[in-house]
């Protein structure tokens, strides 16, 4: 009770301490007794966190200083990484559905009879095909493989696909059709290396904010140029912006081939050496004509001279896309229309240069090498005799057990189910309830199900809450395995913090599945996630993404992460320096070696077709979805757990509209409207800016309802979806339709 | 969902033998509880004791100390800040705070044309300002500005939880922490700038768009005189705030803060409302018993007297309760004393403290004049006492708000809303109190009390008419065209406040002014004690109450309060 305190209890409570370990100060009440660096498990970039230790367990993270990715920064998920595990509504028990259709608490034995039960009854009714799972790009590669050989070499599914489908599906077909294997070819360092930056259809800045980081750090003074429809965070700090209409990139960039080739601003010689098909490409450009790219993008001629000119002029260009072009009824063609570019001008297994894809999720690139799903372990085709017996043989099964035909994608799943093929379902570790396309449709094709099973680390999910079985699992920070980030470099996580409850690992989820369905026996190497990343080098062996060279875990713990492909004896393998950051990274085909048989890339290309939904009188506008802050993850399943987090960005749903519409419309700023389209309504507050064109609205999609709006058109070879363009109308909440 | 016969299901231990007893799943879930990280990967610089992260943050520092006329200050590249918010969560996770506390916030600009969209975000944090209106407020001198590093600094354990300082602060800095019952705020972390170390946001932003400097307190006197700060944030030239933001755009006219259009109640502070009423009431009420007893020397209103500085006296001790519920830490506010020379809060409590004590002896030497004689004019001088303290007390409290420098509480506003209360309140319990009192005493009484009540009737409508008249002023500011705060406050009591302005204004009505006419309707007679006199008598003071009561709570509630630009709200 003193007059005057300057110091005392409240005070000491913010006290800040030398952290050790490299550290800095940190809160007095959180000072460290060990640090250890893993990955983190958001999106793809791949950071590396260190995380603070007491007794083992996690009590803080700081980015890692010197992890090659990152450089000693975050954005606000990383930071907030750990918080979001202490969630109430984590999944502490195995839920199953009672008789009254509640969700009730049951031990993991009668969980796991259940699932067996139901799963086996319903295959013995309809068929093995008639299960099917939908997995993630979240879980670590380990899991995926466990899942994927589970599912498919014992418990007789064909049919399963991951949530990437909604990300890297398109990234992944065009490489693969352009380049004969699923190689993003860069590496981080090639945004410091270019001088000219072309993204397309991507908002680092608040989508991969720690790339743009490294994009900051170029000496160059690059240009960059940005291409997308609204004006945002990237177009704002981008040297150059083309604002182009939606969906009319095939056009723009074919335009842009064209004034290429007519200026022979083309590496001829590069081209005769290593690609296919450039002379087809060159008479079919022809007819994109400056006019022709004006009239359908909207950018003037001169503006497409300039942009002609400036990749002309650069001796390193680089080509990024994200959601913009994948996200897309014609996605595969436009990122191959960006490959084509890098291909022709020569811009590709040099330092700063590369036809590349920024992809998603954190292990986006695991799942694509290492789910089994729509490709064979290893990235192989389920198609061919070769590969089956290649996998049967490492693994040592039965090639009979092995699929003979190639998995529906997505898509395919969810009609499958609509047509009452698909009876049963397991998903894991994602929110489709939330995140597909057309959902007030997805959400009555779900109720179609016999038996849903929701693996998740939160029993809150929307597609948890529709869940005959929920399976609580542990998530990032409560168990151990790898990540393949963007780079394809393999990253490590870690055990720092004890899961809720009953909650296992993804991994012993599986295992207990395995054991359950009587083949715990076949699955006896697969005792821990390091023994299956043995089995997982095996299988990579003598392919594109080779990693025999990586010793073990300690190894990709001591170097920072390892980018693949490092095949024993390789160069990159036996280079003992690897502390030296330069030989930390590495980038495909500069031998101008690629993987199909030939040795050669692949021009590909195809008339652009018209919007599957062009706005019409009753729809006059044309929404675009997208990230929304930086604070905010796809569904919002864990951002939403962190009250930090959820103070960075609105916590309702808003839509973006032009000034001009807005007027029209009568829309104040703020005020509340009904969106529209030919599927659903939703209302939001809008937010009347330019930085979305007149005749275009914006929503993010992290929103539930969103995806009322949207339409399920798809990319014909990667089965994306087309989340960015569908048809709507916009009014005053409390109008008539 | 049907459910099928229980298959035949085994799950055996994996390792036979060792645990017999135990199932897959019991291993499986004791493993899972087993953190690995630390014995299976070798740790990294164990033996390092200086920040690995000084590699990329030396340089965002300042070289040496600040000289004389210098401070250190936040600077802002505009130009680098891409948005993300690290800076925030950063702060929030190395500095320790609560789950939901942040002292950094980001907002957004935007504007421009279609040819030329325009999107700024913008960080912020305290702008440890030259003349900081938190630490001038401070009834307890819980802020100190350093004098070599200029960095604000709240002290913890001196605050009482007044929260003043946050109604002062132009960029809502100061955030009040419920769970301690204090403020806290960002001291820049100067414990880490001590040592060299950069702030937990200078550390944490991927484009180093935040750095510390040192700069002249000259200097950005001169640029606050100027009004050059940044665009769409409150006048630098109140606090002058020592953030620099730089940037080689050119912001359009028309860049605004997302938030710009978007108006929400701010926070009622029930505790304070039911103070400044109370006391207001109270102070009323004395002042109307003293003029009284100055026109009655012959003391015919003795009976009523007594009454009326019982309810005068017990309002005003109710007022000085409830206030007490506002502080964060109650039991400390005896440390206002320290802040008398400089803070207006101070000198309220010291005020109403000095209020309260005359009172009682004033009411007490009322209650006891039949038993203890003292003269006359002792206790007029003691009367006069409890008035000078009372309106002592209630031109502080509009010192108070008429500081913080938003335009709903301007100094004649304040001054015309918290007086008229005054004389409202008072008028109205006096009627109350005289109406009760000769009820409750013989018949002779009744005349002489008749014109006193009629004169105290006519105050009462005249008051209200003009507090009413002033107050629904507010409302011709909904035509203005511009957004300005005040046409801000209109909106919000036509839109998010509109069911309670409705009741402010219907129980003013009918208190104030159709009860008063309805009573002098009636003629000049004795103060009748009959059912409808009382009734009127009750009501309006009732009502009045009630009605000041929500006045009150808009005066709290339709503020806008100034604040950096914000995000976007939804």
């Amino acid at each position: 009770m003193k007059l005057y305190e300057r110091e005392g209890k409240l005070t000491r409570e913010l006290l800040l301490t030398p952290g050790g370990f490299g550290l800095g100060k940190v809160p007095n009440r959180d000072r460290p007794d060990a640090t250890t660096t893993m990955t983190c498990g958001y999106c793809s970039t791949g950071c590396g966190l260190n995380v603070h230790l007491k007794k083992g367990a996690a009590v803080g993270l700081t980015p890692a200083t010197e992890y090659p990715v990152n450089l000693g920064m975050a954005c606000p998920k990383g930071w907030e990484a750990l918080e979001v595990l202490k969630a109430t509504d984590r999944a502490t028990t195995p839920l199953l559905k009672n008789e009254h259709g509640k969700l009730v608490p049951v031990d993991w034995p009668t969980a796991l009879k259940f699932f067996v039960a139901r799963f086996r009854a319903i295959q013995a009714e309809y068929g093995d095909e008639a299960v099917a799972f939908l997995s993630t790009g979240q879980i670590v590669t380990e899991e995926m493989a466990f899942l994927g050989a589970l599912a498919k070499f014992v418990m007789g599914m064909v049919h399963g696909d991951g949530n990437t489908r909604q990300c890297m599906a398109t990234a992944v077909t065009a490489y693969k059709q352009s380049f004969g294997f699923d190689a993003p070819p860069y590496t981080y360092a090639d945004f410091e290396e270019s001088d000219v930056m072309v993204f397309v259809g991507s908002n680092l800045c608040v989508a991969h904010p720690i790339l743009w980081e490294r994009v900051l750090r170029n000496p160059h003074s690059p240009r960059i140029v940005v291409v997308d429809p609204r004006t945002t965070e990237m177009a704002m700090q981008a040297t150059d912006h083309f604002a182009i209409r939606p969906k009319s990139d095939l056009v723009f960039f074919y335009g842009l081939a064209r004034l290429l080739i007519e200026c022979d601003w083309i590496d001829h010689d590069w081209v005769a050496a290593h690609t296919d098909g450039f002379e087809e490409f060159a008479a079919f450009v022809a007819q994109f004509t400056p006019a022709h790219v004006a009239a359908a993008t909207g950018i003037a001629a001169e503006r497409l001279w300039e942009l002609a000119r400036m990749i002309h002029a650069g001796r390193r260009v680089s080509f990024w896309w994200t959601m913009g072009v994948n996200q897309s009824y014609e996605g595969t063609r436009t990122a191959q229309s960006l490959i084509n570019l890098a291909l022709m001008t020569g811009n590709i297994g040099r330092p700063g240069t590369g036809a590349n894809s920024i992809t998603g999720q954190c292990n986006a690139m695991g799942s694509r090498l290492f789910s089994n799903t729509t490709s064979l372990l290893g990235g192989r085709d389920f198609e061919k005799p070769q590969d089956r017996a290649d996998v049967a043989g490492i693994l040592g099964i039965d090639e009979r057990r092995i699929p003979d035909q190639n998995s529906w994608a997505y898509p395919e799943i969810i009609s499958g189910i609509l047509k009452g093929k698909i009876k049963g379902l397991w998903v894991i570790a994602t929110n489709p309830a939330h995140s597909w396309i057309n959902q007030s449709q997805l959400h009555e094709i779900l109720d179609r199900l016999e038996f849903l099973v929701v693996q998740d680390m939160y029993h809150s999910t929307e597609t948890a809450q529709r869940a005959d079985l929920v399976l609580p699992a542990a998530g990032w920070g409560e168990k151990e395995g790898t990540f393949i980030n963007s780079e394809r470099r393999w990253g490590l996580t870690k055990k720092v913090a004890r899961a809720p409850g009953l909650a296992l690992a993804d991994f012993s989820i599986f295992k207990l599945i395995a054991e359950a369905w009587g083949v715990g026996e076949m699955f006896r190497e697969w005792d821990s996630p390091e023994s299956v990343f043995q089995i997982l080098k095996r299988l990579s062996k003598g392919r594109p993404c080779d990693i025999t060279g990586i010793r073990d875990y300690q190894m990709l713990d001591d170097r920072g992460g390892i980018q693949w492909p490092f095949p024993a004896g390789g160069t990159a393998a036996v280079d003992s320096s690897s502390a030296a950051r330069t030989g930390t990274h590495r980038r495909l085909f500069e031998t101008g070696e690629f993987y199909h048989a030939d040795g050669r890339a692949k021009f590909l290309f195809e008339n652009p077709r018209p919007m599957p939904e062009p706005p019409s009188p009753a729809f006059p506008l044309l929404l675009l979805t997208g990230r929304g802050t930086a604070a905010q993850w796809h569904t919002q399943t864990r951002t939403r757990k962190s009250a930090v987090l959820r103070k960075l960005s609105p916590q309702n749903v808003y839509v973006e509209i032009n000034p001009a519409d807005a007027r029209e419309l009568g829309i104040g700023q703020n005020e509340p409207v009904i969106v529209q389209s030919q599927r659903g309504s939703l209302t939001a507050r809008a937010y009347v800016t330019p930085v979305v064109a007149a005749g275009q609205v914006f929503i993010p999609m992290h929103y539930e309802t969103v995806n009322q709006l949207t339409d399920a058109v798809f990319d014909p070879y990667s089965r994306q979806p087309s989340y960015k363009a569908c048809a709507v109308c916009v009014r005053r909440a409390g109008t008539p339709a | 969902m049907t459910i099928v016969a229980e298959p035949a299901l085994t799950i055996l231990p994996a390792d036979g033998g060792a645990s017999r007893s135990l199932t897959l799943v019991d291993l499986l879930l004791l493993e899972q509880q087993d953190l690995t990280a630390v014995e299976r990967f070798a740790q990294q610089h164990e033996a390092d004791v200086l920040p690995l992260q000084a590699r990329y943050y030396s340089t965002l520092l300042p070289a040496a100390p600040p000289g004389p006329d210098e401070q250190y200050a936040f600077e802002v590249d505009l130009d680098a800040c891409s948005g993300c918010k690290a800076c925030v969560v950063a702060c929030n996770s190395l500095n320790g705070l609560d789950e939901t506390e942040t002292w950094r916030d980001v907002g957004l600009l935007s504007g421009g044309n279609d040819q030329q969209p325009f999107l700024q975000h913008v960080t912020a944090a305290c702008h440890h300002c030259l003349d900081p209106a938190c630490l001038n407020v401070c009834p307890v001198r819980a802020y100190e500005k350093d004098d070599l590093t200029g960095i604000v600094r709240h002290l913890d354990d001196q605050c009482i939880g007044c929260q003043y300082c946050i109604l002062a602060c132009p960029y809502d800095v100061p955030k009040y922490n419920s769970a301690r019952g204090i403020v806290r705020k960002c001291d820049m972390c100067s414990n880490r700038l001590a040592v060299k170390e950069a702030p937990a946001c200078v550390q944490s932003c991927p484009n180093a768009a935040i750095r510390i400097t040192t700069i002249s307190r000259q200097a950005v006197a001169e640029d606050c005189e100027t009004g050059s700060f940044l665009p769409t944030a409150p006048d630098p030239r109140y606090t002058q705030p020592t953030t620099h933001y730089k940037t080689n755009r050119v912001f359009p006219r028309n860049a605004l803060p997302a938030d710009y259009l978007s108006v929400h109640p701010e926070h009622a502070h029930w505790p304070l409302i039911a103070m400044l009423v109370l006391t207001q009431l109270s102070v009323g009420a004395f002042v109307v018993a003293f003029v009284a007893q100055l026109f009655d020397p012959q003391r015919g209103l003795h009976a009523i007297h007594s009454i009326h500085a019982g309810a005068a006296l017990l309002f005003g001790m109710i007022a000085l309760g409830s206030s007490t519920l506002h502080l964060g830490r109650p039991h400390l506010a005896f440390r206002a004393v320290l802040g008398l020379r400089s803070s207006w809060l101070s000198r309220e409590i010291v005020a109403f403290g000095a209020f309260a004590a005359l009172a009682t002896l004033y009411s007490g030497s009322i209650w006891t004049s039949a038993a203890v004689e003292i003269a006359h004019s002792w206790r007029m001088l003691l009367g006069g006492g409890v008035v000078v303290s009372g309106l002592a007390g209630a031109l502080c409290s509009i010192m108070i708000y008429q500081c913080t420098r938003r335009p709903l509480w301007n100094g004649p506003a304040t001054t015309s809303r918290f007086l008229l209360t005054t004389a409202l309140l008072g008028i109205s319990t006096a009627i109350a109190t005289t109406v009760a009192a000769t009820a409750l005493t013989p018949d002779d009484s009744h005349e002489a009390g008749a014109p006193f009540v009629e004169w105290l009737f006519t105050g009462l409508l005249a008051a209200c008419g003009l507090k009413l008249a002033s107050e629904a002023a507010l409302f011709r500011h909904l035509w203005t065209k511009q957004h300005t705060p005040l046409k801000r406050s209109a909106l919000l009591l036509t839109g998010d406040l509109a069911y309670a302005a409705k009741w402010r204004f219907a129980l003013g009505l009918v208190g104030g002014i159709v009860l008063p006419a309805l009573w002098l309707a009636r003629g000049r007679q004795a103060v009748a004690t009959d059912a409808i006199s009382l009734t009127i008598a009750a009501l309006q003071f009732g009502l009045l109450l009630g009605g000041e009561l929500l006045e009150r709570y808009l005066f709290f509630t339709s503020v806008v309060a100034p604040r950096m630009p914000g995000g976007l709200r939804s």
